[in-house]
């Protein structure tokens, strides 16, 4: 019986069902769908770093090496299971051309290496290790994401030519996010063009407990060892190669739980609207002696049946999105190793899903029990409380029109049932704005800032030179004189020794200069300004337990100083852990030299770029603009494209929610329009009442949608940006975009919807709804 | 005295062609200015079908009807509209309020369709109406918190509030006990001899017996009337009598 019960009812409200099984598929398929990526990931992770060996400490160091001295730590370390040390050959970008592209405009640091010996293994994307032969090269994978070459091309390497072979998978350097790029050669082929560029080791480690990792850091630290670059450790390793699809996955999780408060929404709404056109039969079969239980299966019994249908269906379609998914993940980490766990998890997530929704069904099935079976068969309906709006009259009414009045009367007094409708478009207004604000702040100019660069329009970079210091002022001194730079800052990075807390040194690298000329955004405090003060990075205020009003103790030129930490600042670069500082010093050596400038002119940068390239070849001018373009491009890409799409996806779950909706309030008030248009009412007259209930409910939600992405959205958004090392974040909000364009959209959909849904309520025919 | 509305040859069916049913069979009727008549039949007869045709809220299949000299079928639904609002007034059996408006909002809706409301004039008008109907103190009163006869005297309220020319009540009584719809009847009767026609539709030869002209349907038809004197509280008893006979002799 019950299935002829159901069958019959969904036959007569087929779009409601459609609508409502539709958004249990689309919540069953993505929250599927982010469990299978979650496993998916991590376990491609963790097969690529397995395979591939990934070291566990490594310290990047140009200049001078003692090789022995090295390997004597290794082997007298208690942690150190395997040490080598791989040459990584800096190439000028310029000189590397791949088919028809060369990669002058690059900003990467693309390097030349051999297969190493004992681990860190570069791996082809069958997930082997590299073996190349005499004239074949192997590419980074990124080079064929971006196009810029495939297999059989020639390649022209500092006049030398190569054989685009292959490309490959490196754990370390995967990531655009990563600044360094390693193509491997054959060892014959290294020593041919070992002249043509500097040469940068990469000191490698792998402990036999991971979880020595720090007690090793320090070890290396203070023994005083090569240390000029940065330092990079596994754990940043695998953050670094799971940060791209990772904020994938956040998305659709963040998509999927609105999602699936929207099919919640829509369920207790349709509930709510038959609870109440079934008002009497309910009393009557109560009054009849059925228990409670049993009316409630009737009910139960449907709306499992379509949790049921749209769990399976999002199985399915889950499946078809699965590939088009992965393949990112399968392209730059390979198979993972627990694809039947993931699927295994991903029927997890879609169970849940189902027993969610009938938990739900049940709790809201509740108010059965208080249901009076007298007052149901005697008025016919609930006797709701008309809360709230009783002040509200039509007799004393003055301002609006009455469709208008009757409208927003409506909403007033029935509040829990276009509860719904606000928070459902709440929730797409939420959707629209945020990942559209999360757009104009990582494509703004001053994001920047967040990352640990300060705005400027050039950038040089001067790191394996003779006298350092003496170039950097040549080139000061250029741009001094040069009309067309407005402003701009040499800052000098050394490394000083630190004492920490516990009497132990360690080393850090500071950048000594003006930093109030190109500001950092400052998470607390600010720039140091006196020679006593001190900015840490988030990374490594985190690391030493300071914050700002902190003192740290150095050794400057010989003795020790204790400087205040003045200001705390994100900073993803050079592995994180920099710090800043105004003081001046004789006695270090310097380790690398930037130049920061701005120009009068933005739109002389190509020009500069090319003239101070050619005239300090010793330095890497690079565009900030192509900078920012090159590393975080690929990202603001994706978030652009998945702006967009939740732009798309709010707007149509919008839509037809307000059809929905609609459909369902008109033929909850049958009634009542049928004895308007008695009394004369036009079909344009309830029309009207119907869009001013719409609209009054639209601008509410557009007013706590927009407050709510503001504050609680810039929180997750702050989140997410967060797992770049920022530390503090808000939004830069393109005011046009976020205040105008965003709501207008909204409000076109839904009152689009609107007057689609509610065109059918004017032609109620009187006659069938006023029954004797 | 002059014609409100002519109906000729009415036809209206429904259901699909084999199981057709034809709920008016070519029927004509014609009401007068200030006349008070009222419709008798069995359930099914087609006496609300007539009802909602002469009225407007519901087109025919065959026939026409005339009011004040206009064919119905000839207007547009929004001019159909703008004459049941501004000529015609409607009590029905269930009462038909609108739940979230309390008494006097229900009661002035017709009044302020689609305008802001003119001064005060209007809710002076539905108080007056009310203390008429002695309702006066449920101005405020949600349509749920009073009982079914103060609802149908607040449907009348409504139905006169654009001084109608004619109202329709549909089974008015129905719903009501004896002592409530008596004094409905009562009212109805004080309209009507203020001036205003009026059409009741009912099974009740009680309701009936207050009219001056009743007519008979079954199976779609017209089959026969009769008319009574004015109506005087003596002579209920004899009037009650004359109907049901004549409804024995046709064989309702």
């Amino acid at each position: 019986m019950y299935f002829r019960i159901i069958r019959n009812d969904i036959k007569k409200s087929k779009i409601i069902y459609i609508i409502m099984t539709l958004f249990v598929a689309a919540a069953a398929m993505l929250v599927s769908l982010a469990a299978v990526l979650i496993i998916n990931l991590t376990g491609s992770i963790e097969t690529l770093m397995k395979t591939a060996e990934t070291p566990h400490f490594l310290q990047m160091h140009s200049g001078a090496i003692d090789t022995n001295r090295l390997e004597e730590f290794a082997q007298r370390n208690e942690n150190a299971e395997e040490f080598q040390i791989i040459i990584f050959l800096n190439i000028d970008g310029a000189q590397i051309v791949l088919g028809d592209n060369s990669l002058a405009k690059n900003i990467q640091d693309n390097g030349f290496c051999t297969q190493s010996s004992s681990f860190d293994y570069v791996l082809d994307l069958e997930g082997n290790i590299i073996n190349a032969s005499d004239g074949e090269l192997y590419v980074p994978i990124c080079y064929m994401k971006d196009g810029t070459t495939k297999v059989g091309d020639r390649a022209l390497i500092c006049g030398k030519e190569f054989t685009v072979v292959g490309f490959l998978r490196d754990s370390q350097m995967n990531s655009t996010l990563a600044f360094s790029k390693r193509f491997i050669i054959s060892e014959t082929d290294f020593s041919a063009l070992k002249s043509s560029g500097s040469i940068e080791y990469l000191i490698e480690f792998r402990l036999n407990d991971l979880s020595k990792l720090s007690a090793f850091e320090t070890a290396y630290t203070s023994a005083g060892l090569e240390a000029n670059g940065p330092t990079v450790t596994y754990p940043l390793f695998k953050m670094i190669n799971a940060l791209t699809d990772g904020m994938m996955i956040g998305v659709i999780l963040l998509v999927s739980l609105l999602i699936v408060a929207v099919a919640f929404m829509c369920i207790r709404f349709t509930l709510l609207a038959k609870i109440e056109d079934d008002y009497r039969e309910i009393g009557v079969m109560k009054a009849i002696g059925l228990r409670v239980s049993d009316i409630k299966r009737i009910y139960l019994a449907k709306y499992a049946a379509i949790a049921a249908s749209g769990c399976v269906l999002g199985y399915a379609l889950s499946f078809i999105f699965k590939g088009m998914l992965l393949e990112n993940i399968r392209l730059y980490m390979g198979e993972s190793g627990s694809a039947t766990f993931a699927s295994l998890l991903g029927i997890v997530g879609i169970l849940l899903v189902f027993l969610a929704v009938t938990v739900f069904v049940n709790s809201v099935l509740r108010r059965f029990k208080s249901l009076s079976a007298a007052e149901a068969v005697r008025f016919g309906t609930t006797q709701e409380k008309v809360s709230g709006a009783r002040h509200l009259t039509l007799s004393k009414n003055r301002l609006f029109n009455t469709n208008v009045f009757l409208g927003v009367k409506d909403v007033l007094s029935k509040k829990r049932l276009y509860v719904t409708m606000l928070a459902v478009l709440v929730i797409s207004t939420f959707i629209i704005v945020v990942p559209q604000n999360l757009y104009s702040t990582i494509s703004s100019k001053d994001f920047i800032k967040y990352m640990g660069v300060g705005e400027c329009d050039i950038r040089l970079d001067i790191q394996q030179a003779d006298d350092l210091p003496g170039k950097a002022v040549e080139i000061s001194n250029a741009m001094d004189k040069d009309s067309s730079i407005s402003k701009n800052v040499v800052l000098t990075t050394k490394a000083f020794k630190l004492i920490a807390d516990d009497g132990t040194a360690a080393g850090m690298k500071i950048e000594l200069g003006d930093h109030s000329i190109f500001p950092v955004n400052y998470s607390g405090g600010s720039a140091p300004v006196k020679a006593d003060e001190i900015a840490l990075s988030a990374l490594n205020a985190k690391e030493l337990g300071k914050k700002v009003g902190d003192s740290v103790r150095l050794v400057i030129g010989g003795s020790e100083k204790s400087l205040t930490v003045c200001g705390i600042y994100s900073d993803i670069t050079n592995g994180g852990k920099t710090a800043k500082a105004v003081f001046s010093d004789e006695s270090a050596d310097t380790m690398w030299c930037l130049i920061c400038a701005k120009l009068s002119d933005e739109s002389l940068v190509d020009n500069k770029v090319l003239e101070y390239a050619e005239i300090f070849d010793y330095a890497k001018v690079s565009d900030v603009n192509e900078y920012i373009l090159q590393t975080f491009g690929s990202t603001v890409a994706s978030v652009k494209k998945a702006s967009v799409a939740a732009t798309a996806a709010a707007l149509i779950i919008s839509a037809l929610i307000t059809v929905l909706f609609m459909r369902m309030l008109i033929a909850k008030d049958r009634g009542s329009v049928a004895a308007m248009k008695a009394l004369g009412f036009r079909g344009s007259d309830i029309t009207v009442q119907y869009i001013s209930r719409s609209a009054f409910v639209l601008i509410a939600s557009i007013i706590v949608g927009t407050v709510l992405s503001n504050t609680l959205g810039e929180l997750l958004a702050g989140a997410v940006i967060s797992s770049f090392g920022t530390s503090s974040f808000s939004f830069i909000i393109n005011p046009l975009n976020a205040y105008l364009v965003c709501p207008l959209l909204i409000i076109c959909a839904v009152l689009a919807a609107t007057f689609l849904g509610a065109s059918g309520a004017g032609k109620t025919k009187i006659s069938e709804y006023i029954k004797e | 005295m002059k014609k409100i509305i002519v109906g000729e040859n009415m036809e209206k069916a429904f259901g699909e062609d084999a199981e057709k049913v034809k709920v008016l069979n070519g029927v004509s009727i014609e009401i007068y200015e200030g006349e008070f008549v009222s419709v008798m039949g069995p359930s099914g007869s087609g006496k609300s079908s007539l009802m909602f045709a002469l009225s407007g809220m519901d087109s025919i299949d065959g026939g026409k009807v005339v009011y004040g000299g206009k064919e119905l079928s000839g207007l547009k639904e929004n001019e159909l509209a703008d004459l049941r609002r501004s000529e015609m007034g409607f009590v029905f059996q269930q009462p038909t309020l609108l739940k979230n408006l309390n008494i006097l909002d229900n009661i002035i809706l017709p009044s302020v369709r689609g305008n802001r409301r003119k001064g005060t004039k209007i809710t002076e008008k539905a108080k007056a109406l009310m203390q008429k109907t002695s309702i006066s103190e449920l101005e405020t009163r949600g349509i749920t918190q009073v009982s079914g006869g103060q609802l149908q005297r607040a449907g009348i309220c409504r139905a006169l509030m654009n001084d109608p020319k004619i109202i329709f009540g549909d089974e008015p009584t129905g719903a009501l006990n004896s002592k409530s719809a008596n004094e409905i009847m009562d009212i109805f009767s004080e309209i009507n001899t203020d001036g205003t026609a009026v059409m009741l539709v009912t099974h009740d030869a009680k309701v009936a017996a207050r009219t001056e002209r009743i007519m008979f349907m079954l199976d779609g038809k017209i089959v026969s009337e009769m008319r009574l004197p004015k109506y005087d509280r003596t002579d209920v008893d004899v009037r009650i009598k004359k109907i049901t006979e004549k409804m024995r002799e046709i064989g309702i």
